[in-house]
């Protein structure tokens, strides 16, 4: 089933065009709509994207492939992706994953059966003096503890 | 020390322009366009002795000096906001505090290699620092700062802003240039190099943010006075993140040539409660570890710390105590390295993933004594064989780690087990 | 063409101006080992194995991607580079599956080929291979081991800007990295298996060819594809005196470095069923009976010569030397007999275009450039069998009835015929309507020359024995021509060639050994 873009995703997509000289290099903001849009990006959603780029979609598959901030799997509503490199380590950043793995009974990688929260561990978030860091969709939360997680966790719909 | 690049970042609202602008804001472009050549204030800049501050600490006019002035292409100046070293956190204070210190840089930078498009490279994560860039730039083209015929110099100048999508990589600036251009973030090779090959075959500058929020006070107050600071090679100052087991994390501006010890000791609150240093990254994660016994008289500038056998690189200070364990420490580094690698090349996207399985292997109690040679070989084949500075940024802290710490990992291998966290727990239970 | 003066190891060259290390060491037959460097893609730079030593330059450069300079210095077999040949052999061998025993690639694998020359060490690697996906296919002419790739892109680069049809891509990043097809596509372009070819491992393999025979078993024949009239150069490999495969040969006149999949795989059809092994005489009762060769020699001559009406139609994929011969023999016959070479059209798409011709004639131009098409063309020849205006014929090497879109009207005029003689290696269903039947050879069991459709004069080399009994179409022509009073001087190919040479114009200069490997375009049209 061919997926096509709603008239605002359009209006937006055009406008990002517009600010480039060269089409091409709107490929991954074009693709960040489509995420946002299509939930991740499916084949349907490369297969979408290509033909509105003008580009082969095994290309455009293969880019798409490159990035971790493009999913090609679903994500939860919640994307908790904690930082495990060695300023966050230093600081704990092993017990963090550890809490949140028992907490949400989930496994870094998955997500919890009912599509809110995916757990992810990241690598430097360029955040290192605030150690441990986490980021959720598009916040970061800073100078973690338990119990800060715990309300955070809280104010997740 | 008067502070340059930390001048704005405590007045309030220092992100808006008007508050910039209340602060000397654009005085250095309005001096610029009125009354200077791009050749001119390429020899400011020059003269300042500013070197990029990414990491590459590459002389910024020189830089500047290799776009071919007669070459019809277009030319291109990017401002790399890519950043993803870790232990690096200085960037990000810049763009949410100060962002119109890197446009009005951006812009000088621009009119000197004579460009008129530049972009602004900013990491997929930074979604709070892109819309602050965002809300400056549309400040910045209203006030006519940037656009056509910028303070009726007659200058055309488009800047936009570009997000990432999650890859060290594309720091690097041919991976960056691979990226912008609509692809994967692979490195190119070279020759050729970005200043006669860049984005889409034309000329191109990448400068770091940092570099680039330099340049407004450079302009401003000369030349001289930015070289009056710092040492005879490495003038001026730099923005170091200090992060790890210090009282006093944080972004600190910093006067080049500045003493390590005690800028560790004093500038940043010393080790935790009971603690001693046991060894500290001084440039990013890419940078060979100091070992306590390495710091003494080494001082904040390129070539000290290169003396010292280490790199200035980006200036992120990572600071272990005496609780860290070094083989997790590079076990640590070397997963970051096997997860960014692009996978271009055969040596980084093969040797980065086995330097990872080795120390794992390690950390976990399995390693055998023929290991540690092991990683000093492969960092060894890695080395200086790849596209890219990246096999290089693995291979320096594996090899670092092994060498500084041997006693350690072969005690972690014959005990099979972590000899600092076992002391630690005895410790902890006496 | 300018030249600047270089050194490798030691040796002085001229190398062209524009050539990079790897291609001025080729050019003076120095090999630097390499993986994705093609003389054909894009430089990709992303093995590391041609890295070698540019005195003056402290880090190893890599000579796919260095380009010659005036007094440029350059090792290939200093320690420092033999270290980093077997740093790189390494890294592509510590995640490599062990399949040697059942990957197709042995023998002709570069992985195994380097580690020979310049590795031969133990595996320093005790951590666990990555397990991925094998055995995929990835058209029908295309199976890919994710396991044993190692990720030089040629494949990728190969379908980007060969056949410009981007099926493949890398996928992921770091050591997740793979080649893989777009989900749901399928890489059948009519180039296709030529990734195949250029894969320097057992990544990408055939799957016609798939188990079919060990390499270093194969005997390898230069020719020229019977497929079409471009006449790619290929080497015909057979096992046990089958052929297993063809492979492109290099000719940068013709093909290049390619050959199309229709082509490649073309040998099937003409070579199998079951071969006859034995002349046949259509007896009075009507069925068709092995005779000796004299017996049917004597029946095909009362049956053709001096016939009203008389015909002859010749393969395309017979030689120069057999079109000579047959056009002589026709002549002999009768002055007056219809002679054509068939004729196949087709229309090509974009990517056909780049190596097929618009028919499946191999050795149309050249066959009646011999004068074996009395006719405008095979066109006007076809009408008038159809028409009924001929009365006999004589049909080499091909089954009238395939050829044709509507075979009732075609089996109408065969049946209408007074005589039929039929020369091929099976018993075709038009050669059960004959009245005397020749065992022939196929194209691999010859010696001779094609014609491209462009004027190329190549040569086509004998690759199988043909099955006792069977005689190729040359030494049956020069068999009637001697029972026709008309005795040639030799009706060997080369023989035959040479009276070619003298007596026409166009092919005068040439020899075999001026043909030689390459081929010669003739002038003119």
């Amino acid at each position: 089933m061919a997926l096509e873009f709603s008239a605002q995703a359009l209006q937006k997509i055009s406008a990002i065009i517009g600010r480039y000289p060269h089409k091409q290099s709107a490929v991954v903001p074009v693709l960040y709509v489509a995420q946002e849009e299509f939930g991740h990006l499916s084949t349907e959603a490369v297969d979408c994207v290509a033909k509105l780029m003008e580009i082969p979609a095994a290309r455009l598959y293969g880019i798409a492939s490159f990035y971790s901030m493009l999913h090609m799997k679903p994500v939860g509503r919640h994307h908790i992706q904690v930082c495990r490199t060695l300023p966050c380590a230093l600081q704990g950043s092993d017990k963090i994953i550890e809490f949140l793995k028992n907490r949400l009974a989930i496994g870094p990688g998955e997500t919890t059966p009912d599509g809110k929260i995916t757990l992810t561990a990241v690598e430097c978030l360029a955040s290192c003096g605030t150690a441990p860091v986490m980021q959720i969709n598009d916040e970061y939360y800073e100078n973690l503890s338990e119990e800060k997680i715990e309300k955070i966790l809280g104010f997740l719909k | 020390m008067e502070k340059i690049l930390l001048r704005n970042i405590e007045i309030q609202d220092s992100h808006k322009l008007s508050v910039y602008k209340s602060h000397r804001g654009y005085a250095a472009l309005e001096k610029v366009l009125k009354g200077m050549t791009p050749e001119g204030l390429t020899e400011e800049v020059s003269a300042s002795g500013l070197r990029g501050r990414g990491g590459a600490g590459f002389p910024t006019g020189k830089k500047w000096s290799f776009v071919p002035k007669d070459n019809p292409k277009p030319k291109y100046l990017i401002a790399n906001a890519d950043e993803s070293e870790p232990g690096t956190f200085k960037d990000r204070l810049l763009i949410e505090r100060d962002p119109h210190a890197i446009i009005e840089g951006a812009i000088l930078a621009a009119y000197a290699i004579q460009s008129h498009q530049g972009f602004i490279y900013i990491r997929g994560e930074f979604v709070f620092g892109a819309r602050v860039l965002e809300k400056a730039l549309d400040e910045a083209r209203q006030a006519g700062y940037f656009g056509k015929n910028i303070l009726g110099s007659g200058y055309n100048l488009e800047l936009t802003l570009h997000r990432g999508a999650g890859a060290y990589i594309c720091g690097e600036e041919t991976a960056l240039l691979s990226s912008l251009e609509g692809g994967r973030g692979w490195p190119k090779l070279k020759p050729p190099f970005p200043a006669t090959h860049g984005l889409f075959g034309c000329p191109t500058v990448v400068n770091n943010v940092e570099t680039l929020a330099a340049l407004p006070w450079i302009v401003d107050r000369g030349a001289a006075r930015y070289a009056a600071l710092g040492t005879e090679k490495s003038k001026g100052s730099k923005l170091f993140s200090v992060s790890g087991h210090v009282r006093r994390p944080g972004v600190y501006e910093v006067e080049l040539g500045y003493p390590l010890k005690s800028f560790l000791e004093e500038v940043c609150g010393g080790m935790r409660e009971g603690r001693e240093l046991k060894g500290v990254i001084p440039g990013g994660s890419s940078v060979p570890v100091l070992r306590r016994d390495e710091i003494d008289g080494v001082r904040m500038d390129y070539e000290s710390i290169a003396a010292a056998g280490s790199l200035l690189g980006s200036g992120g200070v990572i600071v272990m105590d005496d609780t860290t364990c070094m083989v997790k420490a590079a076990w640590n580094l070397a997963r970051f390295y096997a997860h960014e690698s692009c996978g271009q090349c055969s040596p980084c996207r093969e040797g980065c993933h086995w330097l990872e399985k080795i120390f794992a292997r390690i950390e976990e109690g399995k390693g055998n004594k023929d290991d540690l040679d092991l990683v000093l070989s492969v960092s060894g084949n890695i080395s200086g064989n790849t596209i890219c500075p990246l096999g290089d940024a693995a291979a320096m802290p594996a090899v670092a780690f092994v060498k500084k710490y041997r006693d350690e990992f072969e005690q972690h291998i014959r005990q099979r087990r972590c000899p600092v966290t076992a002391a630690e727990a005895q410790a902890s239970a006496r | 063409m300018e030249t600047v003066k270089i050194s490798i190891d030691g040796r002085e060259l001229d190398a062209g101006k524009d050539r990079t290390v790897i291609q001025a060491a080729e050019d003076a037959g120095i090999s630097i080992p390499h993986y994705c460097y093609h003389p054909k893609l894009s430089i990709a730079g992303n093995c590391r194995m041609c890295l070698v030593e540019v005195e003056k330059i402290p880090k190893l450069q890599i000579a796919c991607n260095t380009l010659v300079q005036e007094g440029m210095v350059v090792k290939t077999q200093s320690p420092q580079v033999l270290a980093a040949r077997r740093g790189v052999l390494e890294f592509l061998l510590i995640n490599h599956p062990l399949d040697c025993p059942i990957c197709d690639q042995a023998g002709e694998c570069w992985l195994q080929n380097y580690y020979m020359d310049y590795s031969l060490e133990a595996s320093r690697f005790s951590e666990r291979k990555e397990p991925e996906r094998k055995r995929q296919p990835f058209g029908p002419n295309v199976v890919f081991d994710a396991e044993r790739c190692i990720k030089c892109t040629r494949c990728v680069r190969f379908l980007d800007e060969v056949t410009q049809t981007h099926e493949l891509t890398v996928l992921n990043r770091s050591d997740d990295s793979t080649i893989a097809l777009f989900p749901g596509k399928t890489l059948d372009n009519p180039l296709a298996a030529n990734v195949n070819d250029i894969c320097p491992v057992g990544a990408l393999t055939d799957r016609d060819f798939r188990f079919r025979a060990r390499v270093w078993y194969l005997k390898s024949t230069p020719s020229i594809c019977p497929g079409c009239s471009t006449g790619c150069n290929i080497h015909i490999e057979t096992y046990e005196n089958r052929i297993a495969r063809f492979k492109p040969r290099i000719n940068d006149s013709v093909n290049g470095h390619w050959i199309c999949d229709e082509g490649r795989y073309c040998f099937h059809g003409l070579t199998g069923g079951e071969r006859l092994t034995s002349p046949l005489i259509r007896q009075e009762g009507g069925k068709l009976v092995p005779a000796d060769w004299d017996s049917a020699v004597q029946a095909a001559l009362i049956g053709l010569r001096d016939t009203e009406g008389l015909a002859g139609l010749l393969s395309a994929r017979s030689t120069n030397e057999e079109a000579f011969l047959f056009a002589r023999l026709m002549r002999a016959f009768s002055p007056k007999a219809t002679v054509e070479v068939s004729y196949q059209a087709r229309d090509l798409t974009t990517v056909e275009k780049i190596l097929k011709s618009p028919d499946r004639s191999p050795n149309y131009r050249g066959a009646r450039e011999m004068g074996a098409g009395t006719e405008p063309g095979w066109e006007s020849w076809r009408d008038k069998l159809l028409d009924g205006d001929l009365r006999a014929l004589y049909l080499a090497g091909e089954d009238l009835l395939s050829l044709f879109p509507d075979p009732e009207r075609i089996l109408r005029a065969i049946r209408g015929l007074s005589f039929l003689v039929v020369q091929d290696t099976t018993l075709s269903p038009t050669a059960e309507l004959a009245h005397v039947v020749f065992p022939a050879t196929h194209f691999a069991e010859k010696e001779g020359t094609y014609t491209n459709r462009r004027g190329r004069v190549q040569r086509v080399c004998c690759a199988c024995v043909a099955p006792a009994g069977a005689l190729p179409d040359h030494a049956i022509f020069g068999r009637l021509l001697a029972a026709l009073g008309h005795p040639q001087a030799g009706s060997n190919p080369a023989d035959v060639f040479r009276q070619i040479t003298a007596e026409i114009p166009r092919y005068r200069d040439l020899t075999y050994e001026s043909i030689g490997g390459a081929g010669v375009e003739l002038e003119g049209i």
